[in-house]
């Protein structure tokens, strides 16, 4: 019988040697977006901000049914943001504004403009 | 195991795996956010404008054709390869790797007598700087979840049969070390310049999925 204490045993990352669905060997390129939210990783390690660590322990922070729910790049996404605001770095409402800004923009593009000016 | 209670995780898992792959097509709200976090970080003035889009070319530069280049190396200079295996990140350096991340890395060599399969079963650490950004299948569940118990079944679905003879070490990777493995070299390749015997490896030859071959048509 498998109960509540399998979610003792393993944090939703730790899938090695777990039932899975089967193999597929899936290949696809990265959107823009995708690539963009890489290189944020990357930059943000770099800044000693958030770590490689922390970033997939931020992940696995966000619980298995979220993750379950999420595109690869779409829980970095969420988790850089739950570790900004952890850090005082960034705030909900101020991110909730900012995501409201870029809508009315008509598009998530930036342009040289825009992070020049910022 | 079939547990009427554990099939809500069986379905998860299902989901999962299949979410991953089709995700990507509704960046929308995603996409805002990505850009709003960029921004703000811009605006406080703790990542420098024009950061993002240098590293995303740095990302763009790194493909398996470095990794291809130091397994080249290793095939034809015994003394870069006793090197390489000592010292995966200084000797991938000299040969003009640069690492952008503070990652260690160490090179397995495949042998008549040891295979070695590479995996992040926590998530999709790989050694980007040499081969750069993983498959797909690389971060997908079957994957990670299976590499670490049955390798040789799932080696056998990308087609390797490793003989019964031949142990099979599978290197779970980390966010601080990861692996690339030297494969071996195919016979029949005595009269290969360095730059021939590079054309023939593969990354998934250097993630251990596959061997180098010969004939290979280069599919990744």
């Amino acid at each position: 019988m498998i109960g509540l204490e399998d979610f003792m045993h393993r944090l939703p990352n730790d899938v090695g040697g777990q039932p899975s669905p089967a193999f597929a060997r899936v290949e696809h390129p990265l959107a823009p977006w995708e690539k963009r939210c890489h290189a944020l990783a990357d930059v943000l390690d770099y800044h000693k901000l958030i770590s490689t660590e922390e970033k997939r322990r931020g992940v696995e922070g966000l619980g298995a049914e979220v993750i379950g729910r999420l595109g690869y790049y779409e829980r970095w996404a969420v988790a850089f943001a739950v570790l900004l605001f952890q850090k005082g770095v960034l705030t909900p409402t101020g991110l909730a504004e900012k995501m409201k800004e870029i809508e009315a923009r008509g598009s998530a593009e930036r342009t040289p403009a825009d992070v020049a000016g910022a | 195991m079939h547990d009427p209670n554990h099939d809500h995780d069986h379905d998860h898992a299902d989901a999962d795996a299949h979410k991953e792959i089709v995700a990507t097509e509704r960046p929308g709200y995603f996409d805002i956010l990505e850009t709003a976090l960029e921004e703000m970080l811009i605006e406080r003035k703790i990542l420098q404008p024009g950061e993002i889009d240098r590293q995303i070319d740095v990302l763009d530069s790194r493909t398996p054709a470095l990794g291809a280049k130091v397994v080249a190396r290793a095939w034809t200079d015994p003394e870069f390869r006793a090197r390489l295996l000592a010292d995966g990140r200084g000797t991938c350096e000299e040969l003009g790797v640069t690492f952008y991340d503070d990652t260690g890395l160490i090179v397995l060599e495949n042998t008549d007598k040891i295979h070695n399969l590479v995996v992040c079963t926590l998530c999709s650490c790989y050694p980007r700087p040499l081969l750069g950004l993983p498959p797909e299948w690389y971060k997908l569940k079957p994957y990670r979840a299976r590499a670490v118990v049955e390798p040789r079944a799932l080696l056998a679905e990308f087609g390797t049969i490793i003989p019964e003879e031949v142990e099979v070490r599978v290197a779970d990777s980390t966010s601080a070390l990861r692996f690339l493995v030297l494969p071996m070299r195919p016979a029949g390749t005595e009269g290969y310049t360095e730059e021939q015997l590079a054309a023939l490896v593969t990354r998934d030859a250097m993630i251990g999925v596959v061997p180098v071959q010969v004939d290979a048509r280069r599919i990744a």
